[in-house]
C-alpha cells in the first residue's frame, strides 16, 4: 500500500486538477474509482477539500486590496505571530493601516517580488474588466449558438407486453428493451440521454469519455462513459444493476428539496431507489446476471415470495396470474422459468404446492387447494 | 459516499487535528512515521462511523489513537525507550491535553490568514489569485507566465500545506525540529533537518 504523505499528494492532485478547467464526468468517474478503492484515499481526500474549502475565507482579507496585488505577509491587522495564536484577542486596536505599518517592515523580504506587480495594477484591472465582458459575450454567444448546434436526435421505442427489443444507437450503443416499457432516446453533442418512461431496460454503453450516457427515471439518473447496466422503474422505486463498470445513480431534490445522496455502484452492484433512499447490495456479477436472464427469455426465483414470483411473470404476459388467496402469496419459490410459458410455471405450482388454478381466457386464479 | 458521514468527519473529527497532532507528538517520538498514524487513525475512525456514529467523536478519536499507539508498540520487538515518547501522556485525561478549541470566526480567520502566510512564495500568490480574486488557472497561469500545470501543482502543493497549518495548528514545525534534535542522539533517525 501507497505510504500516507503519498496518498496525500495523489488527493491533493485530484482537487486541483478538479480545480482546474476541463473537469469531465468521465474524470469525476475516474475520482469516484480511486475515492472508492480504499478509506485512506477517502479521508485524505475529505481532509483536503474541507481545509481547501475553508480557504475560500481568505476572501475577507481581500476586501480593499486592489486586483492584481498580492498583500504582503501578515498584512491582515490580525495577530500574526504562532506564539500568539493562542492568546486572547483584543477586538478594538487592530486598524487595518496600524496593523500593517507595525507588521510590513519585519516581513518585508519574503514577499519582494511581488512588489513590482502592484505598480501596474489600475490598467490590470481595466483590462481584466475588459476581458471579463469579452468572456461573457462569448459565452453569451455560445449560449445561443448551442441551442442551434446541440440540436438533436430523438427517438422513441416502446415494447407491448411479451415482446423484447433490440435498439442500436449511431454511437454503437445498444439498448435491449423489455416487455411492455417506453424510452425515449436523445442523442446531443455533450449527452447521451435515456428517459426511462415505463419498465425496464438494459444498457451496453459504447465508451463515449465526451458524452456521457445518463438514463433518468423520474427524477433520478443512472450516469456511465462506458459500462454495462440495467435501470427498472417499477411503481414505488426504481432498480439498477451493474454488470460492468461503474454507474453513479444521482437524484434531484426530493419533495421537501431534500437531496438524495449520490451513490456509485461497481460492477455486481443491486441498487433499489425509494424515497426512503438507496439500498445497495454488492455481490458477484453472475449475481447480478441472473436478474438479467430475461434478456434470454428466462426468469430465475431464489427462496422468493410467490406473490414476487408471479408479479414478474405478469409483466411479460397479457394473460395474468392473480393470486385469488392471500394466504399462498408469502409461499416460497425457486428455480428457473421461461417467462412466456406461464401454463408449466402454474403447472409446476399445482404440482408441488397446496395450490389450485382455475383458468380462464385473460387470467389463471391461484386459490388453496 | 455518504455525504452525512463526510460532514460529520469533517465537523466532529477534523477539528480537532491540532490537539490530535499535539497528543501524537507528545506520545510517540518516531516523528516519521506521525503522518502515518494519523492517517490510520482517521480510517479507523471513518470506518466505525460509517457503521454507528460514536456519541463523543472527540474522545472517540483519542481513544482510538491511543488504542493504535498501544497496540504499535506490542507489534514491534524492539521497544527503544528513545523511540518511544513520553508513555505517560498516552494516559492523560484527553481534556487535559487538548482544551476544547472552538474557535470565533474572527480565531480562524485569523489562523486561516497565518496558515496562508506560512505558504512559499510563487504558491501564496497562486492560491490569493485563484482564491481571493477568483481567477480560473487559466487565467492564473496568464497572468503569472507560468503553466497551467504549474498553477494546478501550486494549488495542490498549497491545499496541503494551509490543511497542516490549519488542522495541524502548525505546530508540526516545532514538533519536528524538536524531533530531529532528539532523532539525532536517539535511535539514528536524523534525516531531517532542523529548519
Amino acid at each position: 500500500m501507497a505510504s500516507s504523505s503519498q496518498i496525500e499528494l495523489l488527493a491533493s492532485a485530484w482537487l486541483a486538477r478538479r480545480d482546474g478547467s476541463g473537469w469531465s464526468i468521465h474524470d469525476q468517474l475516474q475520482l469516484d474509482t480511486w475515492l472508492l478503492e480504499s478509506t485512506a484515499h477517502r479521508v485524505a481526500y475529505l481532509r483536503l477539500d474541507a481545509a481547501w474549502r475553508q480557504s475560500d475565507r481568505l476572501k475577507a482579507l481581500g476586501a480593499g486590496v486592489p486586483a492584481g496585488t498580492v498583500p504582503e505577509r501578515a498584512a491582515w491587522g490580525l495577530t500574526p505571530s504562532p506564539e500568539l495564536r493562542d492568546a486572547p484577542i483584543d477586538d478594538g486596536a487592530h486598524g487595518r493601516t496600524g496593523a500593517r505599518a507595525r507588521h510590513a517592515a519585519p516581513h518585508r523580504p519574503a514577499s519582494s517580488h511581488l512588489t513590482p506587480k502592484a505598480s501596474g495594477k489600475p490598467r490590470r484591472k481595466l483590462l481584466s474588466y475588459g476581458l471579463g465582458g469579452c468572456a461573457a459575450l462569448v459565452l453569451a454567444f455560445l449560449a445561443v449558438g448551442w441551442r442551434h448546434y446541440s440540436a438533436v436526435d430523438q427517438a422513441s421505442y416502446r415494447t407491448a407486453i411479451g415482446d423484447l427489443q433490440d435498439i442500436s444507437l449511431p454511437d454503437g450503443s445498444v439498448i435491449t428493451l423489455s416487455s411492455d416499457s417506453r424510452i425515449l432516446v436523445t442523442l446531443s453533442r455533450n449527452e447521451r440521454h435515456i428517459d426511462l418512461q415505463q419498465g425496464e431496460a438494459f444498457f451496453k454503453v459504447a465508451k463515449d469519455s465526451s458524452r456521457p450516457f445518463v438514463v433518468s427515471a423520474g427524477d433520478r439518473r443512472a450516469i456511465a462513459v462506458g459500462t454495462r447496466y440495467d435501470v427498472r422503474r417499477d411503481a414505488g422505486h426504481l432498480r439498477v444493476i451493474v454488470t460492468q463498470g461503474i454507474v453513479r445513480l444521482e437524484s434531484d431534490n426530493g419533495a421537501g428539496g431534500r437531496r438524495q445522496p449520490t451513490a456509485l455502484l461497481p460492477a455486481g452492484s443491486i441498487a433499489l431507489a425509494s424515497d426512503a433512499g438507496v439500498v445497495v447490495s454488492s455481490g458477484p456479477v453472475q449475481q447480478a446476471e441472473e436478474l438479467l436472464s430475461w434478456r434470454s427469455g428466462f426468469i430465475a426465483f431464489h427462496d422468493t415470495p410467490l406473490s414476487t414470483a408471479v408479479a414478474e411473470f405478469n409483466r411479460y404476459n397479457q394473460r395474468r396470474i392473480v393470486i385469488g388467496d392471500p394466504s399462498i402469496g408469502a409461499m416460497r419459490v425457486g428455480g428457473h422459468f421461461r417467462w412466456s410459458n406461464v401454463d408449466s410455471f402454474v403447472r409446476l405450482l399445482e404440482l408441488g404446492f397446496p395450490v389450485r388454478a382455475e383458468r380462464d381466457k385473460d387470467a389463471i386464479v391461484l386459490k388453496r387447494r | 459516499m455518504d455525504e452525512s458521514l463526510n460532514a460529520w468527519f469533517t465537523r466532529e473529527i477534523l477539528v480537532h487535528e491540532s490537539a490530535l497532532m499535539r497528543y501524537l507528538l507528545r506520545s510517540w517520538f518516531r516523528r516519521e512515521e506521525i503522518h502515518d498514524l494519523r492517517q490510520e487513525i482517521y480510517i479507523r475512525v471513518y470506518e466505525a462511523a460509517a457503521k454507528a456514529r460514536p456519541a463523543m467523536p472527540k474522545s472517540f478519536m483519542f481513544t482510538t489513537a491511543r488504542h493504535l499507539m498501544t497496540d504499535r508498540l506490542r507489534r514491534s520487538r524492539v521497544v527503544s525507550i528513545e523511540a518511544v515518547g513520553d508513555l505517560d501522556a498516552l494516559n492523560v485525561l484527553i481534556d487535559e491535553i487538548s482544551p476544547e478549541r472552538r474557535l470565533s470566526a474572527r480565531q480562524e480567520l485569523r489562523h486561516l490568514s497565518d496558515a496562508f502566510d506560512h505558504l512559499p512564495d510563487r504558491c501564496r500568490e497562486v492560491v490569493w489569485l485563484r482564491r481571493v480574486e477568483e481567477l480560473s488557472q487559466k487565467q492564473v497561469a496568464a497572468r503569472m507566465g507560468i503553466s497551467e500545470k504549474t498553477v494546478e501543482k501550486q494549488i495542490a502543493k498549497g491545499m496541503r500545506l494551509i490543511a497542516e497549518h490549519f488542522y495541524g495548528g502548525g505546530n508540526t514545525h516545532a514538533g519536528r525540529r524538536h524531533a530531529s534534535a532528539n532523532a539525532e542522539h536517539g535511535d539514528g533517525h536524523g534525516q531531517q533537518q532542523p529548519d
